[in-house]
């Protein structure tokens, strides 16, 4: 933009001053957020230990030193290694805090990891987290980048590459109906809170909840509402504590403000609320707040909702468009939990709907000034 | 709406320094145009001898404004200048001052008590022959903007006291300290419009202007002092009207279609100074800020070269400054100080070891759209521009832009918006 050979003085091009809000400081910001909720999980699930012992609470601090290392590294190597590429160091900061943050651990109850070799286990674990984090920056940070587009969240496309040889095993929730230790009810019926097995020999979902996410070796279970807001023990290291990613994410809107896509996540949390008393309704849930707070507030759904569906490069850049991109997100996320049983299902949600961003962002209904 | 920009000021010892006339030069620089229409050709050849008010530089067609001198002296040259209108050096005069003070005499000037009975046609050519142009910075000659037709009735006439631009105090000193010449040229725009509703508009940041507005306006029939809150971006014509009126001017319309004038004091202080006067447009107030300690309004005389007024402020430029004129959100970096000042240096602002602002990829943030006054989508038309793709820039409303920059100052990635998507207009 300037052009000191030529001229007696420095030209720049109209406006010759700048808002304070740079690329860096979005992702400092950013970063620090995230790094609070990784905090907090790991605080949470320290000392609770998975069935061949090791400590869930270090898993996530090791983890996370992986995922961003590898990330900030990668990304330094290939800045000096190509000369046009740019570095982005608390880019690559943030995108390795989303990769730990995205990742499953827990199964403290189930073992189920034990039984099949899925990778959700230290040491093994630390293996998958590292690969996640090196094809995300490499693939989808990187060489999208080469394309002048990002087209898919870099750490939701990385995850669901490296794990999708473990999807039927792991993923979907299904496999745990047949196999698992514990019965689940599938979404697609009427679901209780009830904590008693029912007459099928199935567990109700809200015993599911409590048992799955809940502190193992609990004698009495916390209640469904109180697991779900504020700590979990399983599924996404970054929903541990949803209310951890509330305040957390909130402080973000508030520091960023109109630099952070909040209308995405306001639109995606209304819709699911939406979604989920209909689909109650529908299939006559013993209760309306077990399928709401499972589809709110399971880690995919509520980290996802704050820290991933607002990344900026891969979501429409309009207000209506977010607000579009918003209830998509939510409608393909409760079809694909209750009818895949893909609990979690919101990553893959969330990948579809960056495909269609493009077209999204053709949406237009702000008309310009005198039209 | 709702979703305007902030754009910090910084005023706060400008707007308090009273106007300085800064001494004649001792070559003057005049840009044979200056205007926005019409390109002018020079009336005199090397050699000659010129007074003050003497024009200079004219053109045939209507929609144009000529030059006057404004010292008396001598062509010395006539040569391409670097100047602050357009982008590359264009034809200038260049003329040696003697120190005489002879006036040209050549417009006629009215009595006050003499407007009523003055018509249009007698007013519009003095306004045409001083040279007057849109001050504020679009450089339209005015005579060709208060010639509206006569099926269309004028019902509002805006003054536009906004000033947004955030480092320029010349129109707000011109409210202060010139407020009785306002008032005349007021009325001489309003005899012309035929005697519309007159709203004078600026905003509640002026403090000091707000009681002399309304202490000289407020006797006037039908008249109006409005001090608003209003943001930057407001201070453009199309949006100061929407803030007042509540209606947006269809897009490729102009503002008198729909009944309604803006004008800006600068160039209402230069009508009622070439009506009353008989002084053509040779001077202008002209505000120096930015990292200096004294900040200064200077009623200085068009064709000054800025090197000039920058060393009497003992201001040290060197390779690594900038010195942009017109404004910091909308007006351009000079790349010599040889540039002399025009009809459109409203403010000469130095900025100290000023880095260029390195442009990085857009992250897709959003941000330009969210804060674009005009409501377009500047990332999309900087695609297109980048692209090469005019045709999908046009579709895409580029000729809606107002060019006040506001996307370019949000964005956190430093992507150049603004001044691609000017090109595309």
């Amino acid at each position: 933009m300037s052009n000191e050979s030529s001229n007696e003085l420095v030209v720049n091009t109209a406006p010759h001053i700048h808002g304070t809000m740079t690329k860096n400081r979005m992702m400092q910001y950013t970063f620090f957020a995230i790094l609070a909720v990784t905090i907090v999980s790991m605080a949470l699930w320290l000392n609770v230990k998975t069935p061949s012992g090791w400590d869930l609470g270090l898993t996530v601090a090791i983890g996370a030193l992986i995922a961003v290392g590898i990330a900030v590294g990668v990304d330094l190597l290939i800045g000096k290694l190509a000369s046009d590429s740019e570095v982005n160091t608390w880019s690559a900061a943030v995108f390795g805090l989303i990769v730990i943050n995205c990742y499953t651990l827990g199964f403290p109850t189930m073992a189920v990891g034990l039984e099949t070799g899925v990778p959700v286990e230290a040491p093994l674990a630390f293996f998958y987290i590292a690969l996640i984090s090196l094809i995300g920056i490499v693939v989808f940070k990187k060489v999208m980048s080469l394309a002048g587009k990002k087209f898919v969240n870099p750490a939701a496309a990385a995850k669901f590459l490296v794990l999708l040889p473990t999807l039927p095993t792991t993923l979907i929730t299904a496999f745990h109906l047949k196999t698992g230790l514990l019965q689940v009810p599938a979404l697609a019926g009427g679901i209780s809170a009830s904590s008693i097995i029912n007459g099928n020999g199935g567990a109700a979902f809200g015993f599911y909840l409590q048992s799955c996410y809940g502190l193992p070796g609990l004698k009495s279970p916390a209640s469904i509402e109180s697991v779900m807001f504020l700590a979990k023990y399983h599924g996404w290291v970054g929903g541990a504590s949803s209310i951890a990613v509330i305040i957390a994410g909130i402080a973000l809107f508030v520091l960023a403000r109109k630099y952070i896509k909040w209308k995405i996540t306001l639109s995606y949390l209304i819709s699911i609320a939406v979604l989920s008393l209909m689909f109650s309704f529908i299939y006559a849930d013993a209760d309306l707040t077990t399928r709401l707070f499972f589809e709110l507030f399971i880690g995919s759904s509520i980290f996802m909702a704050f820290f991933m569906a607002t990344d900026p490069a891969t979501t429409p850049y309009s207000g209506v468009g977010q607000i579009i991109f918003g209830v998509g997100l939510a409608i393909l996320t409760i079809v694909i939990q209750t009818y895949m049983n893909f609990f979690g299902g919101s990553l893959l949600a969330l990948l579809i709907m960056n495909l269609t961003v493009p077209l999204i962002d053709r949406v237009r209904i702000n008309k310009p000034f005198g039209r | 709406m709702a979703n305007l920009v902030a754009i910090k000021e910084i005023k706060d010892v400008a707007r308090k320094t009273p106007i300085e006339i800064f001494p004649d030069p001792k070559i003057a620089v005049m840009l044979t145009n200056m205007q926005n229409g019409a390109t002018n050709a020079p009336l005199v050849s090397v050699g000659d001898s010129v007074i003050i008010g003497q024009k200079i530089a004219d053109a045939k067609e209507r929609i144009s404004a000529p030059i006057h001198s404004p010292i008396c002296g001598k062509v010395i040259k006539i040569e391409n200048a670097y100047n602050s209108c357009f982008e590359a050096p264009t034809e200038a005069i260049f003329i040696e001052n003697d120190g005489k003070k002879t006036k040209d005499k050549s417009l006629s000037p009215i009595s006050e008590s003499e407007l009523k009975t003055t018509t249009n046609e007698v007013l519009l050519k003095i306004i045409r022959e001083a040279g007057i142009i849109g001050l504020g910075g679009a450089g339209f000659p005015t005579h060709v903007k208060l010639a509206v037709p006569a099926d269309k009735k004028i019902k509002v006439l805006i003054v536009n006291g906004a000033e947004g631009e955030p480092y320029d105090t010349a129109d707000e000193r011109l409210m202060i300290e010139k407020t009785d010449n306002l008032l005349r040229g007021v009325r001489v725009i309003r005899k012309i419009l035929g005697n519309p509703k007159v709203i004078v508009v600026t905003k509640d940041s002026k403090v000091e202007a707000i009681p002399k507005l309304q202490a000289t306006f407020g006797k006037e029939p039908d008249t109006e002092v409005v001090a608003k809150h209003l943001t930057y971006q407001q201070g453009d014509a199309s949006m100061l009207q929407k803030a007042i009126l509540g209606y947006e001017t269809p897009s490729g319309k102009r503002s008198y279609e729909m009944g309604t004038i803006v004008q800006n004091v600068s160039t209402i202080n230069a009508i009622a100074n070439a009506v009353f006067e008989g002084e053509p447009l040779i001077s202008r107030v002209t505000t120096l800020n930015g990292d200096i300690a004294k900040p200064k309004n200077y009623l200085v005389k068009i064709g000054t070269p800025i090197s000039s007024i920058l060393s009497a402020n003992n201001i040290n430029v060197t390779k690594k400054d900038s010195v942009v004129v017109a404004g910091v959100m909308m007006g351009m970096g000079l790349p010599t100080l040889d540039a002399p000042i025009t009809k459109r240096t409203s403010s000469i602002i130095y900025f100290k070891a000023k880095k260029g602002q390195k442009s990085t990829v857009c992250i897709h943030c959003g941000r330009c759209l969210s804060a674009c006054p005009a409501r377009l989508q500047p990332v999309a038309i900087y695609n297109a521009v980048v692209k090469g793709d005019f045709a999908k820039a046009e579709k895409l409303s580029s000729k809606d832009c107002i060019a006040c920059g506001t996307c370019s100052y949000v964005c956190p990635a430093r992507v150049p918006l603004a001044s691609n998507i000017k090109m595309a207009r």
